[in-house]
C-alpha cells in the first residue's frame, strides 16, 4: 500500500515545474480571483449574469419614464434617451466598482491571514469584474445607438479609450482608499452610500451640464432670466471639477453625438458666452478633473500602502 | 553561529512582535471621534521577544510550544503575512505563499474552479494546472466530484483536495502551520509520505505543530517557544523532551494533566511520561506487533517513603482498561544499601504490542507498598494511537499461529448443527 503511495508521489514530484515569475504569478492570480468573483456574484440566481445587463436597462427605463414621461424634460434634440442610457451605464460601473471593491479586503480575511501576495490584487480583481460588465454594457449602448440612428460616428471615437482609462483609474483610486479604511472603520460604507447619492446628482447622469449651461445662456440672451447669483455659479464650478461628470460628458461626445464635450466647452466660447452675462470665466477648470483623478489615485494608493502591512493583524 | 550566505535559508535577528489588542473593540468612527483625546485602551501582547535563529538550506525545522507561545505568529512573519516590529529577517529562496491547506477555497465554487483559484495562490499557472489537473483529482480520489460544489464535500474530501493541490507548489522554503491537525490517520500518513519526499529533495521546511512525534520523526532541529521567547534550540529529540518535561512539571500541558485527571498524596510524584520506539525515539504511533516502551520519571518528596508500587493501565479511547501491570520499586534495592535516590526513571517494555488500530492512553499510578494508598495518579499520562498495518478489525492480536495439515478432521455431530441431513 505504501509503495503505491510512494509511486504516486514520485509521479507528482516529477521535477520542479516551470516556475511562474513573480509578475506573471500576480497577474495570473488577479485574473483567477476576478473570474471566481465574477462567478460567485451571479451564483444562485436564475438569470445569473443577465442581471448585470438588466439592471442598467431597468434603471434607465424608470428614469426615462419619470423624466421624459412625467416631467417632460427635453434637451431640444432627439438624443436625450441614448445620452441618459450612457450616463446610467457609466454611473452603474462607478457605483458597483467602488462598492464591491470596498469590501475586497474585509471580505477576504481568510485569504489575507493565510497567504502572502500584494493586497492590492484583491481590489484590482474586484474592480475587474465590474469593468468587464461595463465594457459589455457600453458595447450594447453603442449597438442600440447605431440601430436607432442616434449616433454620428467620427474619429473622436478613439477618445473613448483614454476616457475609460481615466474613469477606471478614478474608480481604482477611490476603491483603494475605501477598502483600506473599511478594514477598521465600517462607517466608511454608510458614508460612501450617502456620498454616492450626492455624486449621482453632481455627475450629470440625468442631465448634461453643457445642455444646462447652453439653456442658461439662451435664457439670459433672450432676457428671460436674470444672471445666476454668484453662489449658484460656484455650485456649477464645483460640479465642473467632478471627473465623473467630465468623463460622462466627454464619453457622450466621443461615442454618440457631436455635442460639445466638456473639455471643449471650457476651452471654447460656451462658458465664455455664459460669462458674458454671469461672470463665469474659469478656464483654469480645464485640467481640474484630470488633476482630481491623479490626486485621488495618489491618495488612495498611499493610504492603501500604509495600511496594507497591518491588514492581516487588523482583520 | 553564522552561516555563510550560500547555505542560508532563513536568518532571524532579534525579532520582536507585539500586538495591541483593543480592550473595547471600536471599529467605528464615532468611537474614534468621541474618544480621540483619551488614549485608546489596549492590552499589549508580547507575541515574540528577541527571537534569533538561523536555518540552513535543506533543514527540516519544527517549532513547538504551548498555545499562544508565538509559534504561529513567527511563521506568519516569516511568510510576510505579519510585519516584524523589531528585528531583521533574511530569507533566501522562494517561500511558499500558503500556511494552511485549502487557502482560497470557496464553498460556492466547484472542485475544478477551486483548483484553479487556489492553484493561482500557490503560484501555479493555468496551463500547468490544466496539465496537472488529472493527477491532482486522481490523488485526491475525487474523480466523480470534479464539478460538484465544495460546500457539498465532506471535510475529508476537502482536505484531500487541498492536500493534493498543496504538494504541487514548487517553493524552496515551505511553511506549514498545523497541517497535521486536520484529517484522519490515512491523511496523516500521506502527510508523512510528503515530509519524507521533501527531506529527500532537500527542501527547507518550517513546521509548526502540536504533534511532538512528528517533530521527533521528521525534524532535524526544533525550536521551543514559551510566551514569545525562544527557550530552546537544538535537536528535535532534545527539545521535544524539554518541552514535555516543562509541561509535565507545570502540570498545565496536555501530557501530565490538570487536577481532575490527577490525584494522590504527592508523597511520590510522576514527573514526566512518554512512549518510545525500539530506537529510543519518542513515538506515540506504535504499530501492532511492534516494540513500545512506556517510560516515566518519579521523584520522592516525602523522605519517609522508601518504596512504592508502579501501576500502568492501557486504556482504550472509550475508557475501557485493556490491560494492567504492576511493578514494585524499592529505593534501597535500586541505588544501593545505604543511600536513597530521590528520583528515577521506570520503564515498561512491550516487545510485541498486541493492540490493533485505535486511540489509547496510559494511566499511571504510584501506590504505597503496604496500604495501597495513592501517592500520585495520572489519567491519560500518554496518549497514543496504534496503527495496524494489516488493517484488521478487532481490539487485540492474540498472536495465534495458523497451520494446515493434509489429514482429515474426524466429524462428530457437526453436520447436524449446520442443518444438513445425514
Amino acid at each position: 500500500m505504501s509503495t503505491i503511495a510512494d509511486a504516486q508521489l514520485d509521479a507528482l514530484a516529477a521535477g520542479p515545474g516551470p516556475q511562474l515569475n513573480t509578475f506573471r504569478h500576480y497577474r495570473h492570480l488577479t485574473v483567477e480571483l476576478a473570474i471566481s468573483q465574477f462567478k460567485l456574484r451571479y451564483t444562485q440566481s436564475v438569470l445569473g449574469y443577465f442581471w448585470s445587463l438588466l439592471k442598467p436597462a431597468m434603471i434607465f427605463a424608470i428614469t426615462f419614464v419619470i423624466f421624459v414621461g412625467l416631467f417632460k424634460i427635453k434637451d431640444g434634440t432627439q438624443f436625450y434617451g441614448i445620452q441618459l442610457l450612457l450616463g446610467i451605464v457609466v454611473w452603474t460601473f462607478f457605483a458597483e466598482c467602488t462598492a464591491s471593491s470596498m469590501m475586497a479586503i474585509a471580505g477576504s480575511a481568510g485569504l489575507i491571514r493565510k497567504a502572502y501576495f500584494p493586497r492590492s490584487i484583491l481590489v484590482i480583481a474586484a474592480s475587474m469584474s465590474s469593468l468587464f460588465t461595463f465594457l459589455i454594457n457600453l458595447t450594447i449602448v453603442f449597438v442600440i445607438a447605431v440601430l436607432l440612428h442616434q449616433i454620428d460616428v467620427g474619429f473622436r471615437i478613439v477618445l473613448v479609450i483614454p476616457l475609460l482609462l481615466e474613469l477606471y483609474l478614478l474608480a481604482i483610486g477611490i476603491s483603494l482608499f475605501l477598502s483600506a479604511l473599511f478594514v477598521q472603520f465600517h462607517d466608511i460604507g454608510h458614508l460612501w452610500d450617502v456620498l454616492m447619492q450626492l455624486l449621482f446628482y453632481g455627475s450629470g447622469v440625468m442631465f448634461s451640464l453643457s445642455y444646462v449651461l447652453q439653456r442658461a445662456h439662451l435664457a439670459l440672451a433672450t432676457g428671460q432670466t436674470k444672471p445666476l447669483p454668484p453662489s449658484n455659479l460656484w455650485a456649477v464650478v464645483l460640479v465642473a471639477c467632478n471627473p465623473i461628470m467630465q468623463t460622462i460628458e466627454d464619453l457622450r461626445h466621443a461615442l454618440l453625438t457631436p455635442q460639445a464635450p466638456w473639455t471643449e466647452l471650457v476651452v471654447t466660447g460656451h462658458l465664455a458666452a455664459v460669462n458674458q452675462y454671469a461672470r463665469f470665466d474659469h478656464p483654469w477648470l480645464l485640467p481640474v478633473p484630470f488633476l482630481v483623478v491623479v490626486a485621488v489615485l495618489t491618495i488612495g494608493a498611499l493610504t492603501f500602502r500604509a495600511r496594507a502591512r497591518t491588514f492581516a493583524e487588523n482583520l | 553561529m553564522t552561516l555563510s550566505d550560500r547555505d542560508l535559508a532563513i536568518r532571524v535577528e532579534h525579532l520582536s512582535k507585539r500586538f495591541r489588542i483593543p480592550l473595547d473593540r471600536s471599529s467605528t468612527l464615532k468611537h474614534r471621534l468621541t474618544h480621540w483625546r483619551s488614549a485608546s485602551r489596549y492590552r499589549i501582547l508580547e507575541a515574540l521577544l528577541d527571537v534569533s535563529f538561523e536555518v540552513p538550506t535543506g533543514e527540516f525545522i519544527g517549532i513547538i510550544g504551548h498555545n499562544g507561545s508565538g509559534k504561529s505568529t513567527l511563521l506568519k512573519i516569516l511568510a510576510k503575512i505579519y510585519r516584524p516590529e523589531v528585528g531583521r529577517i533574511t530569507i533566501a529562496g522562494k517561500v511558499s505563499p500558503f500556511l494552511e491547506l485549502g487557502v482560497g477555497f470557496n464553498p460556492e465554487l466547484t472542485a475544478r474552479e477551486n483548483i484553479f483559484l487556489s492553484g493561482a495562490i500557490l503560484g501555479l499557472g493555468r496551463p500547468e494546472l490544466h496539465r496537472l489537473f488529472d493527477e491532482i483529482i486522481g490523488f485526491a480520489e475525487l474523480e466523480q466530484f470534479v464539478d460538484h460544489k465544495l460546500k457539498n464535500f465532506s471535510s475529508g474530501m476537502e482536505v484531500r483536495l487541498a492536500f493534493s493541490l498543496a504538494i504541487q507548489a514548487h517553493a524552496e522554503i515551505l511553511m506549514m502551520d498545523e497541517v497535521l491537525a486536520v484529517g484522519d490517520a490515512s491523511f496523516q500518513q500521506k502527510c508523512f509520505d510528503i515530509f519524507n519526499r521533501y527531506k529527500r529533495e532537500g527542501r527547507t521546511v518550517v513546521l509548526v505543530t502540536h504533534e511532538l512525534a512528528a517533530v521527533t520523526n521528521y525534524c532535524d532541529r526544533a525550536l521551543l517557544l514559551d510566551h514569545g521567547r525562544l527557550v530552546a534550540d537544538g535537536t528535535a529529540a532534545a527539545v521535544t523532551a524539554q518541552y514535555r518535561r516543562a509541561i509535565g512539571l507545570a502540570a498545565d500541558g496536555s501530557r501530565l494533566a490538570p487536577e481532575i485527571d490527577r490525584w494522590g498524596s504527592r508523597d511520590v510524584v510522576i514527573t514526566a511520561a512518554r512512549m518510545l520506539d525500539e530506537r529510543g525515539v519518542e513515538d506515540t504511533n506504535p504499530v501492532t506487533g511492534g516494540f513500545a516502551r512506556i517510560e516515566f520519571g518519579y521523584e520522592i518528596q516525602n523522605d519517609a517513603v522508601a518504596d512504592f508500587t508502579c501501576v500502568v493501565w492501557l486504556v482504550r479511547g472509550d475508557g475501557l482498561a485493556v490491560a494492567e501491570s504492576r511493578f514494585p520499586v524499592s529505593q534501597y534495592a535500586q541505588v544501593g544499601s545505604s543511600q536513597r535516590g530521590s528520583a528515577g526513571t521506570v520503564r515498561y517494555d512491550i516487545p510485541q504490542l498486541p493492540l490493533l488500530d485505535g486511540e489509547y492512553s496510559v494511566n499511571i499510578e504510584l501506590q504505597g507498598r503496604r496500604d495501597g494508598a495513592t501517592f500520585d495518579h495520572v489519567d491519560h499520562g500518554i496518549r497514543f494511537r496504534v496503527i495496524d498495518r494489516g488493517g484488521r478489525h478487532g481490539v487485540i492480536d492474540p498472536g495465534g499461529v495458523w497451520s494446515v495439515a493434509a489429514s482429515e478432521l474426524p466429524v462428530v455431530g457437526w453436520p447436524d448443527r449446520l442443518g444438513s441431513t445425514t
